[in-house]
């Protein structure tokens, strides 16, 4: 396996060699968003200068190109996850994706839906909400270590129809087991949507061997730009769906008394996309493929491990992520004391950026957690060691200076 | 904000004034911010139209702690009307911070806002 060498990719970031407040920034944002590579900005500017049009419908040459690169990046996507083309939809982001499916799928009155409290607000509020259409919905719990309760997807239960889980939790870094999650999913004939926004930039997916049904990601945490994701809905399950949005570019044939509606991708793509993110995105994926999917996860477990290692010699904080079997590059935590948003502040000082507060996961962090939010680092392949010591060393001077005495 | 001033704020932030639930008390509201987890509630006395007494209690930070805690003391004495004129500059003063980062008004004001929810429609206390 190739050995990832950060200095080197970092030539590839821009935004990483500016200055905040004075110092050298440190990001340790990536799971609210990664940092974009030159290749992927400098491909939104070659589209707008040399492809844009409208593409799928006029024929001139513009349109052409610009059709041409969208299926060429479907096409990326779908080797990216091994999946077939069709089964790639684009969509904004991962939110979108999800509420699609809630809409799209055909529960009926009387018909359960599982999601947990370990789920992103994305991957759960869809769900909730269909309670008023009289759908029972179960919200599977979490042990102390953060674990999910996988008794409850092996136990058969005939009127479930959808569970809905994550592979990577944004809070604590838990790693799902969603290929035997699926198994027990599909031995009781339900279907299951995997949100793999947090999880996608950092392993390697394949669809075929989770089986998965559906499959969610946003671009944007994966080195593409904003307002471009991916739903993965599966071939054989793609009959039972109805349209979302209704428009142009997703119809077979418009009479006003009969709509044929085109098959899927299409299907869910109802008006102008956003094609230059679209372009954007396969560039992203071809960057992350040269790289290589392994290489990343195995640079990140190092760092990921030297940053648990040190952090738990420091007294005066408490860690609330890093507790499942497996878990990713996100380091949740408090300082004794404090509240995560002042952390947030005195890291920002010496140009250290980090997250605070809920991470869209309120009732989990509420009720499981009985806080009032964290401080949150999350790391990605072009982060260094040394800004982990640069992270620790000013963790270590707030809880010195400003922790509770 | 310099360290020196942050680290005065965090001395008001450990010890703040106005901190507790009033035994007698005519109004109350609770504010929350959803995006940090900020929690109060407020406990108004009033006396002739005027706040006679304020008192808060919850969890937030430094900056939404401490500024609800120098609104408390100032609006003694004032009405609901001259409450309801308050906004942003006049906690800037009264926290001794011009520069609020806009990530940070929120936390800034929802001491304010919640002290106006409550003279506004806030729960009548049973006397």
């Amino acid at each position: 396996m190739k050995i990832l060498d950060p200095r080197i990719v970092r030539e590839d970031f821009p935004i990483l060699h500016r200055k905040i407040n004075g110092h050298k920034l440190v990001y340790l944002d990536n799971a609210a968003t990664s940092q974009k590579p030159k290749q992927v900005i400098d491909s939104i500017k070659y589209f707008y200068e040399n492809i844009n049009a409208n593409p799928l419908r006029s024929v001139h040459t513009l349109a052409e190109k610009a059709t041409e690169v969208y299926m060429d990046s479907r096409k990326k996507i779908a080797e990216f996850l091994n999946a077939e083309q069709d089964e790639i939809v684009f969509v904004r982001n991962a939110t979108e994706a999800i509420n699609l499916v809630s809409f799209s799928f055909p529960f009926k009155p009387g018909d359960r839906v599982a999601t947990s409290y370990i789920e992103h607000h994305s991957n759960l509020l869809p769900w909730l909400e269909l309670k008023a259409a009289g759908i029972k919905v179960d919200v599977v719990g979490v042990d102390g270590n953060s674990e999910l309760d996988m008794a409850y997807y092996s136990k058969p239960r005939k009127d479930l129809r959808l569970v809905a889980v994550s592979q990577e939790s944004n809070v604590t870094g838990t790693i799902n087991n969603v290929k035997e999650i699926a198994k027990d999913v599909h031995k009781n004939g339900s279907y299951i949507l995997i949100d793999a926004a947090q999880s996608a930039p950092h392993m390697e997916i394949d669809v075929k061997d989770i089986d998965a049904d559906f499959l969610v990601m946003s671009g944007h945490k994966m080195l593409a730009p904003f307002g471009i994701g991916v739903l993965y809905i599966k071939n054989s399950v793609q009959p039972i769906m109805k349209p979302y949005l209704r428009g142009g570019e997703m119809i077979k044939s418009v009479k006003l008394d009969k709509i044929t509606y085109e098959s899927p991708p299409q299907m869910f793509e109802a008006g102008t996309q956003n094609i230059s993110g679209a372009y954007a995105y396969g560039v992203a994926v071809d960057y992350l493929k040269r790289i290589g999917m392994r290489t990343i996860q195995n640079y990140e477990k190092g760092i990921t491990r030297y940053l648990y290692n040190e952090a738990r010699k420091i007294e005066g904080i408490k860690i609330y992520s890093g507790k499942s079997r497996q878990y990713g590059s996100i380091f949740s935590f408090n300082v004794d004391g404090l509240h995560s948003h002042d952390v947030a502040y005195f890291l920002n000082k010496k140009g250290i950026a980090i997250r605070s507060g809920f991470h869209c996961a309120q009732p989990f962090i509420e009720d499981k957690l009985h806080i009032e939010g964290t401080a949150r680092a999350s790391t990605y392949f072009y982060n260094t060691k040394e800004e982990i010591d640069i992270f620790l060393s000013e963790l270590k001077s707030i809880v010195r200076k400003y922790g509770r005495r | 904000m310099d360290d020196d001033r942050f680290y005065q704020l965090m001395e008001i932030y450990r010890n703040p004034e106005h901190q507790g639930e009033l035994e007698d008390f005519d109004r109350s509201s609770e504010g929350y911010s959803s995006s940090c987890g900020d929690r109060f509630k407020v406990f108004i006395k009033l006396e002739k139209g005027r706040i006679k007494n304020i008192s808060f209690r919850g969890d937030g930070c430094v900056v939404s702690t401490v500024s609800i805690s120098k609104v408390c003391g100032y609006v003694i004495g004032k009405t609901a009307q001259e409450v309801e004129k308050m906004d942003i500059e006049d906690i800037k003063d009264l926290i001794g911070i011009q520069n609020i980062s806009v990530s940070r008004v929120k936390c800034a004001t929802i001491g304010l806002e919640t002290i106006k929810q409550a003279l506004l429609v806030g729960h009548q206390a049973d006397l």
